[in-house]
């Protein structure tokens, strides 16, 4: 008998595999054997000819330096290796151009992402031995969601949540288990769900409204900072990514989160800021109100009220607001009182309310080592001391002070929960935490009602609900590329504060037109809705 | 019966205790050659297909490998050599397995027996000079190679020129034509000139004014060739030999003369010159810049860092199996970054193990170091197998991305004949010194007659 013919008979045979297995371990249980002979024997051979070692540190040395650096080589070498995982870079890399058929991270069951009751937004599938990223509700969760894309990367939640969802940040005896038998038994990597603040339905009618406009939504409640909605359009599908969207000179921006980084000249809300820091000061009027309007210098053009120019288009002539309060100036968004109390609080005062209110900062809503989720406050334009125009322009929200929505749902929010801002968070587990005191709860408090005023009786009377009492301030901001952007923050109920049922809102629609009737009117609509979701009383 | 079998002569009687006394190689030796014809066995599975069925020809290699063993445990034992048998069986195992590795490359796979009769004849020819350096050096000969440090360096320094006056520019540095890479053998002819050179002026050289300040005068002529040796290693780009032999200076330095002060003045230099090296050279400054940010060039610099740590993520802790990887993937698979094809095929257990056999030949040859009285032998010694266990981290290192790529080869394990043969005669020298210490200095030290 051929013992090589055997042999090929042997391996073509389907008692191969498990034969090859047994001598695969048969390979290490030979190498395991033959160190320990090596040690058994290690005296007996030693070579008998020198003499013994003088220095009986020397050996032990030796040995503790190549100890160390080699076990740095394995250790290093297991974080690649056993625990490759947790490098979500590296993840991607092998999913993009790995082709070796049976690596591990083809066949990663990535954590399927869901909405606060459960609704799944994100899940993984396999097909044709590949995992593929699916986004049931398309556009609607691009920006927050985002997308993972082993070519494109991650971004969103996707992406600073990227470890946890690939399952290497074990966090409860389940999620170790699953580690350790992926690594012992080369299981197939199974990561971790992850359970958002944000509320589906919210979201999705959210998304559907601003659809075919650029523009965004925050809604989020004030008391712990969870986030029902954070839409932003236009969008693009998560499930289809392709090079094209990433063309620098995009004209729609469409990978732009408008709601977290967009910033927009704030127009008339930033009265809101300007009014916290006059309730602080005790410049609550009564001023003056011209229809003639107010202006620093004869140098510069006179700033004057919205109800000049109405009145002027339609061929009449306007008398002015004469005495104006606080309250009723708010209400009014008369822009000479602001422009008035700006200047009047004066350049120190302006800074430190911009301080208070969280300006040009980075907020995290999400975190992790691999990465986060950030919103971008304010910024403020800079001005000279000697420049009481610039904050005369500044005080209305023009000029160039920008701001995000995000911002903005924030600040109404912190007005809501007596000046207190709490860090926005989109991880249902995230814990609460308390960013800054915005303003003293007396001055929250003496804010409220006058917010409630705009809705009740002022710029926002169109969208005064029975059924819910909602607080707010429109906004319509001039910008120079054409109409203004529509504004409207506000929250819900105004009538009496519970910090488990009440939402702030901030709606932006890019070159949307007056905030009373774009903005507000989404808003009301979505708070509405809220309400009969059960989340606000 | 006969008579010679009743009353053995002297020469069969010495035969017989040098048999006896090397019967733990034999058993080791015996071990190796297992575990590397299970290791065939398991290629053998994974390459057989419906075209490719083993043929004899495929046994080639382990024919080769377990008669070279043989060969070199029965000369071992002829010549009464009384020196180290664990360095002997773990170099086996581990060449042993680097055959295996070329074999699973591809490198047995010319058309022609003709063609491949170079890679058959590597691994017994390698051996060979292996036991000739034994032969050649043992009973304390290896004494003369301390006679002339200066045609040591002359050498080292003809070896470099002779490198950069016929190499061509391959992979950033220069490797000479036909792939035969002389200046691996730098590795055994620096450490010969420092190891003679220093025992030579061990005293000079230990002399530090007020503790603080190293002998310059005596330092001088080391210094002057270490320049010019430094600079044609740079001129041609090997950073990583450049940083294997310095580590060697650094110790032998250290070790011959006790004054922990050279540690301290060559690491603060070796800090200048390595941020000198990567502003002027960017050759490193690009392997850095890869190592640092893997990611940031993924399908260029890193592309082959990141395919070899994808295919040890692949290979998990168990490993494919043998010959079931895919290290086609990697580029240069063969040469420097057999490692990666190892812990994918293997896993990290199998590399673990390796790793384990590496270090107890380490130990093993600073052990030997450490026990000779002399100081040239000592330093010869722990020199060559420092030179050894650097490579060795270098190239680990740099594979597992634990340092930048230097782009050296493994010890033993990559391919490249003078990679191999280098090693097999470092290997072979620290074998001799590990036979006894020359009769002459023994004699000048009667103290030691008492063992």
């Amino acid at each position: 008998m051929n013992p090589l013919a055997t042999f090929n008979t042997l391996i073509a045979s389907p008692a191969w595999p498990t034969l090859q297995l047994g001598l695969h371990g048969l390979f290490f249980l030979a190498l395991l054997y033959l160190l320990k002979r090596l040690f058994d024997l290690r005296l007996v051979a030693a070579p008998a000819a020198l003499p013994k070692s003088k220095s009986p540190l020397g050996a032990p040395l030796v040995l503790v330096i190549l100890g160390l650096a080699f076990g740095a080589v394995l250790a290093y070498q297991a974080s690649w290796q056993l625990m490759g995982m947790m490098r979500p870079n590296f993840i991607d890399f092998m999913q993009t151009y790995d082709r070796r058929q049976f690596n591990p991270a083809h066949r990663i069951q990535r954590g399927r992402i869901a909405d606060w009751h459960g609704q799944v937004l994100a899940y993984s599938r396999e097909a044709a031995g590949r995992v593929q990223r699916v986004y049931p509700y398309g556009a609607a969760f691009a920006h927050v969601v985002g997308y993972q894309d082993a070519t494109f990367g991650a971004t969103g939640l996707e992406g600073s949540a990227n470890a946890y969802l690939n399952g290497s940040t074990p966090v409860d005896l389940r999620a170790w288990r699953d580690l350790g038998q992926q690594v012992l038994i080369q299981r197939e990597p199974r990561g971790q769900d992850l359970v958002l603040t944000l509320d589906a339905t919210l979201q999705r009618q959210a998304f559907a409204v601003l659809e075919g406009r650029a523009g965004a939504v925050v809604m989020l409640r004030p008391g712990d900072g969870a986030v029902r909605v954070l839409a932003s359009a236009p969008a693009f599908d998560p499930n289809q990514i392709e090079a094209s969207l990433f063309q620098p000179d995009d004209p729609q921006a469409r990978l732009l989160n408008r709601a977290l980084q967009g910033r927009y000249p704030p127009g008339s809300t930033f009265k809101l800021v300007v009014a916290a820091a006059a309730l602080a000061a005790g410049a609550t009027g009564p001023v003056q109100c011209d229809a003639e309007g107010y202006t620093t210098s004869a140098r510069y053009p006179l700033i004057r009220d919205h109800d000049y120019y109405a009145a002027r288009r339609r061929g009449t002539v306007w008398t002015g607001h004469g005495h104006l309060t606080l309250g009723r100036a708010l209400a009014e968004s008369c822009n000479v009182f602001f422009a008035k109390t700006g200047v009047q609080l004066g350049h120190r005062r302006f800074a430190q309310a911009l301080q208070d209110f969280l300006f040009d900062q980075r907020i995290a809503l999400h975190s992790s080592a691999y990465g986060s989720l950030m919103m971008l406050t304010g910024e403020a334009p800079r001005m000279t001391a000697s420049d009481r125009y610039g904050l005369a322009q500044a005080s209305i929200g023009q000029g160039r002070m920008l701001m995000t929505p995000a911002h903005l749902a924030l600040i109404t929010g912190a007005i809501a929960n007596d000046g207190l801002a709490v860090r926005p968070r989109l991880v249902k587990k995230d814990q609460p935490e308390v960013l800054a005191r915005m303003m003293p709860a007396s001055d929250a408090r003496r804010l409220q009602p006058m917010m409630r005023r705009v809705v009740t009786e002022g710029t926002a009377r169109s969208i005064n609900a029975s059924g819910l009492a909602i607080a707010g301030k429109t906004g319509t901001a001039q910008n120079s590329d054409g109409p203004p952007h529509s504004w409207f923050v506000g929250y819900a109920p105004a009538d009496r504060y519970d910090p488990k049922r009440t939402l702030a809102i901030a709606v932006l629609v890019e070159q949307g037109g007056y905030g009373s009737s774009v903005a507000a009117p989404l808003a009301r609509d979505l708070l509405l809705q809220a309400q009969q979701l059960g989340l606000l009383p | 019966m006969n008579a010679q079998a009743a009353a053995p002569s002297h020469w069969q009687r010495l035969w017989q205790e040098s048999w006896e006394a090397r019967a733990p190689e034999r058993h080791w030796l015996g071990l190796c050659a297992f575990a590397v014809s299970v290791g065939f066995l398991l290629i053998f599975g994974a390459q057989r297909s419906v075209e490719h069925l083993i043929e004899p020809r495929d046994l080639l290699p382990l024919a080769l490998y377990l008669p070279s063993l043989v060969v070199v445990h029965l000369t071992l034992v002829t010549v009464r050599f009384r020196g180290d048998q664990l360095m002997v069986a773990v170099v086996a195992l581990l060449s042993g397995l680097g055959i295996l590795m070329h074999y699973r490359l591809g490198a047995f796979n010319a058309d022609t027996l003709a063609e491949a009769a170079r890679d058959y004849a590597l691994y017994p020819v390698c051996m060979g000079v292996m036991v000739l350096t034994v032969l050649a050096g043992m009973r304390g000969r290896y004494r003369h190679l301390a006679a002339w440090p200066w045609l040591w360096a002359l050498l080292s320094i003809g070896l470099l020129v002779v490198v950069v006056a016929t190499g061509h520019r391959y992979r950033g540095a220069i490797y000479a034509a036909g792939l035969l890479t002389p200046s691996e053998f730098l590795k055994i002819t620096v450490v010969c000139y420092l190891a003679a050179a220093i025992a030579a002026r061990a005293t000079a050289l230990s002399a530090w004014r007020f503790g603080l300040l190293p002998p310059l005068r005596a330092l001088l002529p080391l210094a002057a060739v270490w320049l010019l040796l430094c600079g044609l290693l740079l001129w041609q780009r090997d950073l990583g030999m450049f940083a294997i032999l310095n580590l060697v200076l650094l110790l032998l330095l250290t070790l011959g003369t006790g004054r922990s002060g050279y540690l301290l003045f060559s690491a603060a230099l070796a800090v200048g010159s390595t941020l000198l090296l990567l502003r002027f050279f960017s050759h490193g400054a690009r392997r850095v810049e890869a190592w640092l940010n893997p990611f940031s060039d993924p399908t260029g610099a890193s592309w082959q860092l990141l395919q070899g740590l994808s295919g040890m993520y692949s290979g998990g802790l168990w490993g494919r199996g043998f010959g079931a990887g895919n290290p086609e993937y990697i580029p240069i698979a063969a040469s420097d970054f057999v490692y990666a094809v190892l812990g994918e095929e293997l896993g990290f257990v199998g590399s673990l193990l390796v790793v384990v056999f590496f270090l107890v030949l380490f130990q093993r040859g600073f052990a030997i170091a450490l026990r000779c009285r002399s100081s040239f032998a000592r330093l010869l010694a722990a020199g060559l197998t420092a030179v050894l266990a650097v490579q060795s981290f270098l190239n680990l290192g740099g594979v597992t991305k634990l340092i930048p790529l230097t782009g050296i080869t493994l010890p033993f394990i990559s391919q490249g004949g003078s990679s191999l043969l280098a090693s097999l005669i470092a290997v072979g020298l620290t074998l001799a010194i590990s036979d006894g210490e020359p009769k002459r200095a023994a004699k000048s030290r009667p103290r030691r007659k008492k063992t």
